[in-house]
């Protein structure tokens, strides 16, 4: 097991190094051009050529990328062009923006999820299950984004029950730092949460009361009923327990979501994460947050994947590895 | 089952009334209120120099002077219509020397106080390569500025001309010297300074949380009179109709620039807005590229022929194109200009639209239609042309749409290649183009755009045109030098852009008017056009008026 773990994490490094390097070669290959003037702006070329000079821009490619991989080995991720401040601090900023926002809308998709699809299986064919399967059908239907602006009409400009835009309150709380904030940072997360969450828990929804019947057919839930086992046990131990593996493998898919967010939805609710973050660098060719984006985003998913074959070893023992191999 | 969605819907419901009860604090009376802007930008740097954002000029206008600034008429010739800020009063010594006095009460928000040595470093700064300033070019004309005394500042010119005055003030915003010497002038462009800025205006920086929000306090000890609005609060946005949406829903209290007709409605429809129109600072054409799509050297097959491009400008009814995307909030302009020029003028003689005419003289070129295909053609060519839109701008890709659909009824077929900013940006600036939707904000001078844009000095910059007519140039040079007075310099002006408008390098199609959105409870509102923010000192909250927000102590 420890083998193959070193020999996954070895590769994981290589597959994140190549994308980064992929990254930045495509980025400086594309067309564009960073150092723009804000839009309808005449740009002047003096003051173009002495900021690409003064970001090293005007050097070779390979001579730019051996100077970023020297600085990556440093810890230090660079300059960005548009934001005018260090890489690093952008991101700090922005990912707690992230994980919070994707963070709530994945537990509110899998446990929501999970526990609709377990109901329904449980009710298979019956009117609950009917019910339901046409109302996550539904749900699952809509573009996020469509269902993120209904969610804005009816309870931000209509009832004006939650808020429309932003991570918190700026006159009260520019800064989660009492407890009045922490609740102000709820309230502004509910709505683009809910619209993330409540599209992807009926997705898993549907996933799950699939799951859990295609187990329910197995031999072995029968011996586990032939044999006495109370029904409780048979559902919780036998049944939900088979019928996770295929959630763990869509849960470590799910993983780099938390870091790179949801562009759309971060743009409607006016939240400051990744998602908006890379696609700001990128249309502004940003060059080092668009590597350093990717970077993040490639580690996550490398992360996500290891994370759930470990999970799946955990649950299910014939996957385990054998000691010698 | 339900009983736990139940629970966590009324959990919900406990969190939004708890959170949506504000705590009205103990402040009442005249010197209360908080202003909240929605802004679809964010700064990058909060210094001046090294920064062309227009949310750094909004929020450095509350936070840095300027010498002198623009009045409402935002006349540039001469200096009887600027208004004292930094500098109490100033006078002529020559023709070419101009001699700033400094209020010797103004006083930097950590306490020092402002002299002319703040002045000199300024422009020093602003003029030094290193720094890579923007507005570097627009102050070529001013040979130094110097400190006579810690309470005089001496500017010379190179020359004498008719917006010496307006060049000496207008670009620079008075930087704090005894801050800013140690910074090395090559690190301005990510200067610490430039997070935590320390200013001398109205109103003092308080934080700035990237992303979401920045906050500034009023200076109650301000020289030029206490601010009336305490706390000013910039909410950033990504986009004007998500600003629109947090407007409406009462999170914001003001917005610059509406935009399009949708957002005039949506806003209009919210009764605690009140909507201010003011003149317009942008305007947008369909440019023709003069010289072969990358290749400088060469006359374009189509568009270098002077008869085609005015054939092409008579074919589109500009009128009906601005009224279907703009409704009523926007003007034809009658050449390379926004409104907010003085020198906007309906009446400068412009190629009329006549599409019989327009016909008539491509088939007198030998542009007709011999294969029938509805799309005329000379010696095996098509009259076809591509032309660049930035994706980005909705407005620019609605006229492309409704121009194709204008062009073909003449005959003429146009492409539409919508690419993203920063391609549209590198495309025009290599020539790498037939045509293209321009859009361009201005300053209040004429100068620096009719000389950029449309000027051979222009070429290798923002001419991307590559419009060249020597006529022009002299006019330019007439007008923006030696000393003319405002009416010699509007008939120069007005000669130089008819001289464009019979060229056609370009069809001009729209100078949108600017509408402003601002909560109705602020009183004695004035929206400059120029820098929409900039008078927010002198805005006032009524006591009466008062809501929880405006009361609210952090």
């Amino acid at each position: 097991m420890a083998a193959w773990l070193v020999r996954r994490v070895a590769a994981s490094i290589a597959i994140v190094l190549a994308v980064v390097t992929l990254t930045f070669v495509l980025v400086h290959l594309a067309p564009g051009t960073p150092f723009l003037p804000p839009p309808e702006t005449p740009a002047d070329p003096a003051v173009t050529a002495r900021l690409r000079a003064q970001f090293h821009l005007d050097e070779p490619i390979p001579v730019q990328y051996i100077a970023y991989l020297g600085q990556l080995a440093r810890g230090n991720l660079g300059l960005s062009f548009a934001l005018r401040r260090p890489v690093a601090d952008a991101l700090a900023e922005a990912v707690p923006n992230t994980l919070l926002l994707a963070g709530a809308a994945l537990l509110l998709d899998f446990l929501l999820g999970l526990a609709l699809g377990v109901y329904q299986a449980l009710r298979v064919h019956r009117l609950p299950d009917i019910i339901l399967g046409n109302a996550t059908l539904f749900i699952y239907s809509f573009p996020t984004f469509w269902l993120g602006l209904i969610l804005v009409l009816v309870f931000g400009e209509w009832l004006r029950w939650f808020p429309v835009a932003g991570v918190g309150d700026p006159v009260l709380c520019p800064a989660a730092d009492s407890l009045r904030c922490v609740i102000d940072r709820l309230w502004h997360l509910t709505l683009p949460a809910l619209t993330l969450g409540l599209v992807g828990a009926a997705g898993t929804a549907r996933f799950q009361r699939a799951a859990m019947l295609e187990v329910a057919g197995q031999d072995y839930i029968r011996t586990a009923r032939a044999k006495g086992a109370r029904e409780r046990r048979v559902v919780l131990r036998h049944q939900l327990r088979n019928a996770l593996l295929s959630f763990i493998t869509r849960f470590g898919l799910a993983f780099p979501f938390l870091l790179t967010g949801a562009v759309l939805i971060e743009t409607i609710f006016a939240w400051p994460g990744m998602g908006r973050l890379a696609t700001d660098a990128i249309l502004r060719r940003d060059y080092p947050v668009v590597t350093a984006a990717a970077l993040l985003a490639s580690t996550l998913v490398v992360l996500g994947n290891l994370l759930a074959d470990v999970l799946l070893a955990v649950a299910d023992p014939r996957l385990r590895v054998p000691a010698h191999a | 089952m339900l009983g736990a969605m139940r629970a966590t819907f009324l959990l919900l419901i406990a969190v939004a009334t708890l959170a949506s009860c504000e705590r009205p604090g103990g402040c009442t009376g005249a010197y209360c209120g908080t202003l909240v802007f929605v802004s679809p930008g964010e700064p990058d740097i909060l210094l001046p120099p090294v920064s062309q954002q227009v949310s750094t000029r909004d929020i450095g206008d509350q936070i840095f002077l300027k010498l002198a600034d623009i009045g409402p008429s935002t006349n540039t010739i001469g200096d009887e219509d600027f208004q004292p800020q930094l500098a109490e009063r100033w006078e002529w010594d020559g023709p070419t020397t101009l001699v700033f006095h400094v209020d010797p009460r103004a006083r930097w928000h950590d306490g020092q106080p402002v002299t002319a040595a703040d002045v000199a470093f300024t422009f020093d700064a602003y003029n030094d390569p290193a720094v890579a300033s923007p507005f570097r070019n627009a102050l070529r004309r001013v040979a130094s500025v110097t400190a006579r005394d810690s309470a005089t500042a001496v500017v010379r010119f190179r020359e004498r001309y008719p917006e010496m005055f307006f060049d000496a003030v207008y670009h620079m915003r008075i930087l704090p010297a005894h801050l800013l010497r140690g910074v090395p002038r090559d690190q301005w462009k990510t200067a610490a300074f430039g997070r935590q800025p320390v200013g001398d205006g109205p109103y003092r920086f308080v934080s700035w949380h990237a992303g979401q929000s920045l906050e500034l306090q009023a200076d109650s000890t301000f020289f030029l009179g206490r601010p009336a609005i305490r706390r000013l609060i910039w909410r950033f946005t990504p986009n004007v109709p998500v600003a629109v949406t947090q407007l409406v829903a009462g999170e914001g209290d003001a917005l610059e620039y509406l935009g399009t007709p949708d957002n005039v409605s949506r806003v209009r429809a919210a009764q605690q807005m009140t909507l201010y129109p003011y003149r317009g600072s942008s305007y947008g054409y369909l440019g023709f590229n003069l010289t072969v799509n990358g290749d400088t050297t060469q006359p374009h097959p189509i568009f270098g022929d002077r008869q085609v491009r005015r054939a092409l400008t008579m074919a589109v009814d500009r009128a009906r194109l601005l009224t279907s995307v703009f409704g009523d909030l926007a003007k034809v302009p009658p050449g390379p200009m926004s409104q907010l020029w003085w020198i906007w003028d309906p009446e400068i003689r412009q190629l009329p639209f006549d599409t019989v005419q327009a016909a008539r003289v491509l088939a007198s070129h030998g542009w007709r239609d011999s294969d029938h295909d509805g799309i005329r053609d000379r010696a095996g060519q098509r009259l076809s042309f591509h032309v660049l839109v930035p994706s980005t701008s909705g407005v620019r890709k609605q006229y492309a749409r409704l121009l194709q659909e204008q062009f073909r009824t003449v005959g003429v077929q146009m492409e539409i290649d919508e690419v993203e900013p920063s391609v549209f940006q590198e495309r025009a600036g290599a020539g790498r183009f037939d045509a293209a939707l321009f859009g361009w904000t201005t300053d209040p001078s004429p100068s620096s755009g009719l000389v950029q844009l449309w000027s051979r000095s222009g070429f290798g910059g923002s001419n991307f045109l590559r419009y060249d007519n020597a006529t022009y140039d002299q006019l330019v040079e007439r007008a923006t030098g030696g000393v003319l007075t405002r009416e010699q310099a509007r008939t120069t002006w007005r000669r130089a852009i008819e001289t464009i408008n019979d060229d056609a390098p370009a069809i001009f199609l729209f100078a949108p008017d600017g509408v402003a959105a601002i909560h109705s409870r602020v009183a004695d509102v004035n929206v400059r056009p120029d820098s929409w923010w900039a008078l927010v000192r002198t805005w006032r909250i009524p006591p009466d008026r008062l809501i929880d927000r405006d009361r609210v102590e952090r």
